[in-house]
């Protein structure tokens, strides 16, 4: 039982810079695969709504806009994205994804609505290659 | 003409306009140097370095609304942090650094002067004490009877180690003792024993780690203050603030050499010895952990008070033999 | 002369809603009264209507603390249930996860036994060495928690060569400060003194009241998920059970380092033997009727996971029974001898994690007072009564 045991490691902190970041002055760097909020690509997108449906938090809507020109409009809600990435996992598009992971954090916002992001496309057909045609199916069962 | 320059003493300097300025650059410099020490940054974008953040509470806490609890004793409850204050103001009249003329008695220096600051410092105690009994509050009760339970502990180390160097040096007033240690510097060595237990004393006195039992917030909420809020809140945390401020200075005057040099150079020394000592509490704030009541007690009874009769010891032996 | 304290639900003492209510003379407890139920979230019923894949994100949400701890137990189940096998080195980097949490919990357990006992210099410096392993888990896995590594039949991301070598350094870092953690838990005479003879449970009561995890291994009992039944790659991987003789906070948290740096033994294992090969298998959508027991051994203790399947992509029933819900009990027990200055401690030297233990309900009706439990089919009846008038909407807004 040492009386001051701590006190070396103290005193030699009143030398040392603080360990505290001056956050919103200074940041640090997020490294390279961090999960930000979710965006789509609209010209890859084949609108197979695999990601609709596996997202836990329902936050895709994919809806059709005009049947014959097969235009679609997707809203991500990023008020309700959990930042899972599990939409950019479901997506069987190859060897580019149409759904990708940005590196944004300060999404804070006054009004939820704000958050939603639209976007109208028409559907991309991928030519059919021997090795994706597997992929090129609109509702892959998995 | 006298009543203006009484008005002046009193009100500006070292009345409490002067008072409440040192006591909050204390209160930043206590906080910068325990954030340092925890490898962390502490008050920082409040005026240049963080140093008017203790200001800034201050003015929050006045601007926040009072509430009073149904239960509570209306009259006592609101008149106990004025009472505070103005018994810690007091006490701070009575330190050795603005009495220019150590010959003659003033109303702020006189034959025993020392005495009244030790009893002038052990009335916040029972004013904590009051306050929790008069919340009605079950935090409150229990954190009054701690602040009593641990008042039993440290209070007699705390008087034998103080008045040690005063029964050395042959006098109760505080100028005198100042005096004989500034001629003697020497004499200051025999009483380090006694200066370590008046550090811990004092920590003790002043509520803080290890000693902060009373408004442990982890375990009663905020025990004697839990009621508190508002313009009382305020008086209160300013009293802890002008407490810390009179005992550094109480212990810098008994045990650090007084504050020679006159008007000037005196003030720039009661600056650098209080805050040496502020730097001490800090460190021992840091360094411990909270320990329990019944812990306070064994602790100050084993340990303390049987080494403050030591350097009492010491002192009068030195006293009957040397000089 | 005996009076009631309520410490909660509202508390600084507690990091979440909990009702201890205690019956003191003087400083010293009499008795303890233990009301659960603040922070029910209703997640087993609303697992039953999401799929597979969205449960996994379900359950995480359990915890934030040993979030990968619940996904886990859910993933093993789930994977018995739709018959597949992740591949070795899908397993090997869902057990490095795993441990890695082990240690930001244990860490952050430190911090949170200095903070209660005052202490906060302690409470600083573990905290800043946690920073470390978290941001070693943001690398690995693009969060500092809720880490979504896992998927149905293996981890969704994998590791390379320049991520190896950084969780390699970190851990001489994070050794060198475990062990002055240690030199200074066992030296520091106030810290001590608050812990040691503090929360006393013999080792009969500890099996007797089904205590897990630490606060069972303090009590010198060798009980470990790993060791007994080991789950994924733990037969391979050579480590020991780490038990005091103390039976006190002072024993937990020395078996608590003991664990860290048992972890940080495990961690290299892992590391340089790292097979090479495939992360994860395609899984089914649909699981065959069935049910399943998952067993896992969280920074806590023991984690149950019950799942039943009906033949359809979404599970039939899911039971959580989480490591806290079993320690409260012991926790009853050891609060009975102690005083008011100790009822932090006790209460966090288990680690609660009470919105884990939220799983059951008691109905207090609001005129009369009284209290009934009430069955499972009976909430679900009513809830369904409830519903049946209005369809599910698939796209729904928010009434606000």
């Amino acid at each position: 039982m040492r009386i001051a045991a701590f006190l070396p490691e103290l005193l030699r902190h009143l030398f040392k810079k603080p360990a505290t970041v001056d956050y919103p002055f200074k940041k640090l760097e997020v490294p390279k695969g961090f999960r930000g909020t979710p965006f789509l690509h609209p010209d890859l997108c084949i609108a197979c709504r695999a990601c609709e449906r596996d997202c836990p938090a329902e936050a895709i809507e994919i809806s059709v806009v005009n049947e014959t020109e097969k235009k679609f409009q997707m809203v991500i809600h990023n008020d309700r994205c959990i930042h899972c990435a599990q939409c950019v996992d479901s997506c069987p598009v190859a060897p580019k994804k149409a759904m990708e992971m940005d590196l944004l954090f300060e999404i804070a916002d006054f009004d939820r609505h704000d958050l939603k992001h639209k976007w109208e496309y028409t559907r991309a057909v991928l030519k059919p290659k021997a090795p994706a045609a597997p992929k090129a199916e609109p509702a892959p069962k998995a | 003409m006298a009543a203006l320059r009484t008005a002046l003493y009193l009100l500006v300097y070292p009345g409490i306009i002067f008072l409440f300025v040192y006591s909050t650059f204390c209160e930043w410099f206590d906080r910068k140097i325990y954030a340092r020490l925890q490898n962390r940054m502490g008050p920082t974008h409040t005026g240049r370095w963080g140093i008017l953040q203790p200001v800034a509470d201050f003015i929050k806490l006045m601007a926040k609304e009072d509430i009073v609890p149904e239960k509570a004793d209306k009259p006592l409850f609101s008149l106990l942090p004025v009472f505070g204050l103005a018994i810690v103001a007091t006490a701070a009249l009575l330190l050795p650094v603005w009495n220019f003329d150590p010959a003659a008695s003033t109303f702020c220096s006189f034959q025993g002067d020392i005495i009244v600051l030790l009893y002038l410092l052990s009335l916040p105690t029972l004013i904590f004490f009051l306050a929790g009994w008069s919340s009605t509050n079950l935090f409150s009760t229990i954190g009054g009877t701690r602040v009593l339970t641990m008042l039993f502990g440290y209070e007699v180390p705390l008087f034998m180690s103080v008045l040690s160097p005063a029964l050395l040096a042959g006098s109760w007033r505080l100028a005198e003792i100042a005096e004989f240690y500034q001629g003697r510097p020497l004499l200051l060595l025999p009483n380090v024993l006694g200066f370590i237990i008046a550090l811990i004393c004092v920590q003790a006195k002043l509520e803080r780690t290890p000693f902060d039992i009373p408004h442990a917030e982890t375990e009663i909420v905020g025990g004697t203050f839990t009621e508190y809020s508002g313009k009382k809140l305020a008086f209160f945390r300013l009293m802890t603030d002008i407490e810390l401020v009179v005992s550094s200075g109480l212990l810098a005057a008994v045990f650090l050499g007084g504050f020679p040099g006159g008007a000037v150079l005196g003030f720039v020394n009661f600056v650098v010895k209080t805050l040496i000592v502020i730097f001490l509490l800090s460190l021992i704030r840091a360094l411990t952990s909270r320990i329990r009541v019944d812990q306070v007690i064994s602790f100050a009874w084993k340990y303390l008070a049987p080494l403050a009769v030591l350097q009492l010891l010491i002192d009068i032996l030195l006293k009957g033999f040397v000089l | 002369m005996k009076f009631q304290i309520p410490i909660g639900p509202q508390h600084p003492a507690l990091k979440e809603p909990i009702s201890l209510r205690m019956t003191v003379e003087g400083e010293v407890i009499r008795d303890a009264d233990l009301r659960l139920g603040y922070n029910h979230r209703g997640v087993e019923k609303l697992a039953e209507e999401k799929t597979w894949i969205q449960n996994i994100y379900l359950m995480e949400r359990i915890c934030g603390i040993c979030s990968h701890s619940h996904a886990t137990c859910f993933v093993q189940g789930a994977e018995k249930l739709l018959e597949i096998e992740p591949p070795k080195r899908g397993l090997y980097i869902r057990i490095l996860v795993a441990e890695l949490e082990r240690v930001h919990s244990h860490l952050l357990w430190l911090g949170v036994a200095g903070h209660e006992a005052g202490f906060d210099s302690f409470f600083m410096y573990t905290w800043r060495d946690r920073e470390v392993v978290m941001d070693l888990l943001e690398m690995i896995s693009g969060n500092r928690v809720h880490y979504a590594i896992n998927a149905l039949g293996g981890v969704r991301r994998d590791l390379d060569e320049g991520q190896r070598n950084k969780i390699l350094d970190s851990l001489d870092l994070l050794r060198k400060r475990t062990e002055y953690y240690l030199m200074i838990g066992a030296n520091e005479p106030s810290f001590v003194a608050r812990l040691a003879g503090v929360g006393y449970l013999s080792k009969e009561s500890a099996i007797d009241l089904c205590a897990v995890g630490p606060t069972a291994r303090a009590s010198g009992i060798a009980q470990d998920v790993r060791k007994d039944d080991p789950y994924a790659v733990y037969d391979e991987i050579p480590f020991e059970v780490c038990t005091a003789d103390t039976c006190d906070v002072l024993g937990r948290t020395v078996v608590r380092i003991k664990e860290l740096i048992q972890s940080y033994n495990i961690i290299e294992f892992l590391m340089k033997n790292l097979p090479p090969g495939e992360i994860s298998v395609r899984a089914p959508r649909r699981a065959k009727p069935n049910e399943v027991v998952s067993r896992y051994e969280a920074p806590r203790g023991e984690n149950i996971h019950y799942i039943k399947s009906n033949g359809s992509d979404k599970p039939e029933r899911l039971k959580v029974r989480a490591p806290t819900l079993a320690n409260y009990a012991a926790t009853v027990e050891m609060l009975k001898k102690g005083f008011i200055a100790d009822i932090p401690l006790i209460f966090a030297a288990i680690d609660p994690c009470i919105c884990c233990a939220e799983r059951t309900v008691e109905l207090v009706d609001g005129r009369t007072g009284e209290e009934r439990v009430v069955r499972l089919s009976d909430l679900r009846k009513t809830a369904n009564e409830r519903r049946a008038p209005s369809p599910l909407k698939r796209i729904w807004t928010w009434p606000l």
